[in-house]
């Protein structure tokens, strides 16, 4: 659906049913130059289960009006007038990637509405190599291939995949290469500029749990075990061994059995 | 070091997730019907596209499944769909598109089948085609019109071999927004990655060079991701909610792989023309040596060319690997290994001499296919062709003196031995 922020158009999938403000929201927020088709799986699977979902296109990626907002703090502030725009009353925040920097940032500045955050494939900072910065800018094509080299692990880079037919790599592919050069820079500068991570997280008081992908190059262990550290001490930690970074691509069962556990406990339907 | 894994990595291993109970290296084939649910809120998670697997054979199957990940991989497609033919996958991609009152624009120089399917049986279902000529870059933009949904040809056209200049074409279809759909049968993913050019939507007759060994009928259709279904109100059977499947709206919940998700809901699920798991578990056993396998083709191919060309009963040869070829100079640019193992030619004295040559030739077999590792010969005008009228044999660049060869992988010089005998049979009628 499309909705109105700030006097832009806005796009969220929904999940396969109409939003309802008075159903607990499931907020999905993606990575670097990708879009809301990154959550197909998971948020029909909490659209069907009474929940409301939006699935976010950020400002300037795929669906939604730009252009793209150049720092995660603007990120945060914009999923703020997000949920006020659409009134909801009870959030679950899912982040991938960069998605989790936003969300932490967000939750930690407004917490009011935020019944669960869940954290998937990060650290509380991402810095991002000069190669990549300089290939998204001006060879987008060379970032998305290491993009996506990086981001999957072998069962992406084999094609492999539950969704019969489908191709999780070409479909990142094809997303990222929409989400270029434009988008997809300043994604990755917001990531390198963004410093505010471990305050943020520290300030996180919501239940909260973190995902991680077992052979994830891209958030790798190191980082996101400092993240770790300073999220909430009951923070639930779980490790997708044969994961990469795209873990709800990659192990799409098992990071959803995930998410429901948690969310179902933490922001229950009616 | 690259990025990711090559053509001919990704032709064995792409898609096959190793069975975790056995370790069978080969794709195991899943010869059933249907699979156990766990529980109820499983069952329900797999019929509602919440969670990937199986359900039923005719909607997929995880031998067929591995098959589809290959051919998507090796086209860079986002997604794929295997069918039971390769005129299942066109009738599927097109009929995912259109309807009642819509229109195609379609090459003239296609395959009998596509035109007789466009020709004959869409129409009534009010569904009309315009036929051009696939190198007409105006023909193909005037044929266009605001009911027109998909722009429709071959890399190379069967049997006249002239060659589409896709990158030209598709960017008439995206000023038009029109998707651009290409069967790659006679090019395979080896020769051309037809998305690389700007193509929407791939299909494949998987019986043919894909296979390669003349045991299995299958189709595919592939999803190039590419295209921007939301840009206009044109396509509402991607971008608006479909009724029988809860509402759902492929292009804002699957994206890149909207068309092949709509394939897979309507389709396979209403028409059902499903592969089957052995068909599939033989296609991937062909896919797995097509680049050894094309590379030889391409060289008999060669060869042949040289042979025909020298001997004087023939007196035409046709391929575009040939500088005088009217596709040449557009077939190098797309297929810089070469342009494919088929060969027309004709023979002097007619319609006999083409007879007889056909019937006294003993290795290459006289049938209706084409992409066999096996050299196959036939005579289009009385065989595959034969119900098409005499104007669109003429606009398919098919003559009666017309033999096709879809050159094998033999050793070349019993090729030629072989040919010299159909010649000599052949030279009583000049």
């Amino acid at each position: 659906m499309y909705i109105k922020v700030n006097e832009k158009k806005v796009f969220a999938s929904t999940g396969g049913k109409p939003f309802k403000k008075s159903q607990p929201l499931v907020l999905f927020i993606h990575g670097s130059g990708l879009d809301h088709s990154f959550w197909g799986l998971h948020s029909r699977f909490f659209a069907f289960r009474k929940y409301s979902v939006l699935c976010l296109d950020l400002p300037g990626h795929t669906h939604s009006e730009g252009p793209p907002l150049e720092s995660i703090e603007e990120m945060a502030a914009w999923v703020n007038d997000v949920i006020i725009a659409i009134q909801a009353s009870a959030v679950s925040v899912i982040g991938h990637s960069q998605g989790c920097l936003v969300s932490m940032e967000y939750v930690s500045r407004f917490p009011e509405l935020i019944k669960s955050l869940s954290l998937i494939a990060s650290g509380y900072e991402t810095p991002v190599n000069d190669f990549l910065l300089d290939a998204a800018k001006n060879k987008p094509q060379v970032a998305i291939a290491k993009m996506m080299s990086w981001g999957f692990g072998k069962a992406g880079h084999l094609h492999q995949g539950t969704i019969p037919g489908n191709s999780m790599i070409g479909g990142g592919y094809k997303i990222m290469k929409g989400n270029t050069p434009n988008e997809l820079f300043a994604d990755l500068s917001a990531c390198n500029n963004y410093k505010g991570g471990k305050k943020a997280a520290s300030n996180i008081t919501a239940p909260c749990q973190l995902i991680l992908g077992g052979k994830d190059q891209m958030a790798p262990r190191k980082a996101s075990m400092a993240l770790a550290e300073v999220l909430p001490p009951a923070t639930n930690i779980e490790m997708i061994q044969e994961s990469g970074h795209m873990v709800p691509l990659e192990t799409p069962n098992q990071c959803r059995d995930l998410l429901k556990t948690f969310v179902f406990a933490n922001n229950p339907t009616s | 070091m690259s990025d990711f894994f090559s053509f001919d990595t990704l032709s064995l291993h792409a898609g096959q997730t190793l069975d975790p109970e056995f370790g069978s290296r080969a794709q195991p084939i899943h010869q059933t019907t249907s699979y156990v649910f766990s529980d109820t809120d499983t069952a329900s998670s797999l019929f509602n596209l919440e969670r990937g697997g199986h359900v039923y054979n005719r909607i997929s199957n995880p031998t067929v499944g591995v098959l589809e990940q290959r051919v998507a991989a090796l086209e860079g497609g986002s997604a794929a769909v295997c069918v039971a033919s390769g005129m299942s996958a066109v009738f599927c991609a097109l009929t995912a598109l259109v309807s009642q009152g819509d229109h195609i624009v379609a090459s003239s120089n296609m395959y009998g089948g596509n035109i007789s399917l466009l020709k004959n049986t869409l129409p009534r279902f009010g569904i009309t085609t315009t036929f051009v000529d696939p190198t007409d870059l105006k023909a193909i933009e005037d044929a266009i019109q605001d009911n027109t949904k998909i722009v429709f040809g071959e890399l190379i056209g069967n049997p006249g071999l002239s060659v589409m200049d896709i990158e030209a074409v598709a960017k008439i279809c995206t000023n038009q927004h029109i998707p651009l759909m290409i069967d790659g049968t006679f090019n395979t993913p080896y020769l051309c990655r037809c998305f690389d050019y700007g193509a929407n939507i791939i299909v494949h007759s998987l019986t043919k060079w894909m296979g390669g060994h003349g045991t299995s009928i299958g189709g595919v259709v592939v999803d190039g991701g590419n295209f921007n279904w939301g840009a206009s109100k044109k396509y509402p059977t991607i971008t608006e909610p479909y009724a029988p499947f809860s509402g759902i709206n492929f292009w804002e919940e699957f994206g890149p792989s909207a068309f092949a998700t709509r394939i897979r809901a309507e389709a396979m699920r209403d028409i059902g023309p499903s592969m089957s798991p052995t068909n599939a578990f033989l296609l991937l056993q062909g896919i797995e040596t097509l680049s050894l396998r094309m590379d030889r083709h391409l060289l008999n191919t060669k060869e042949l060319l040289q042979y025909l060309n020298n001997h004087e009963q023939v007196s035409w040869v046709n391929h575009p690997d040939m500088p005088s070829h009217d596709s040449h100079n557009i077939a190098k640019k797309y297929m810089p290994k070469g342009s494919g193992s088929i060969i027309t030619f004709g023979v002097k004295g007619g319609r006999d001499a083409g007879k007889a040559f056909i019937e006294n030739v003993k290795l290459a077999s006289h049938l209706a296919n084409v992409g066999d590792a096996k050299t196959l010969i036939i005579h289009p005008a009385t065989t595959t062709h034969s119900r098409i009228d005499a104007d669109a044999l003429i606009a398919a660049g098919i003559t009666e003196d017309m033999i096709r060869i879809s050159v094998g992988i033999e050793n070349v010089n019993d090729i030629t031995q072989d040919f010299n005998g159909g010649f000599r049979a052949a030279k009583k009628f000049i």
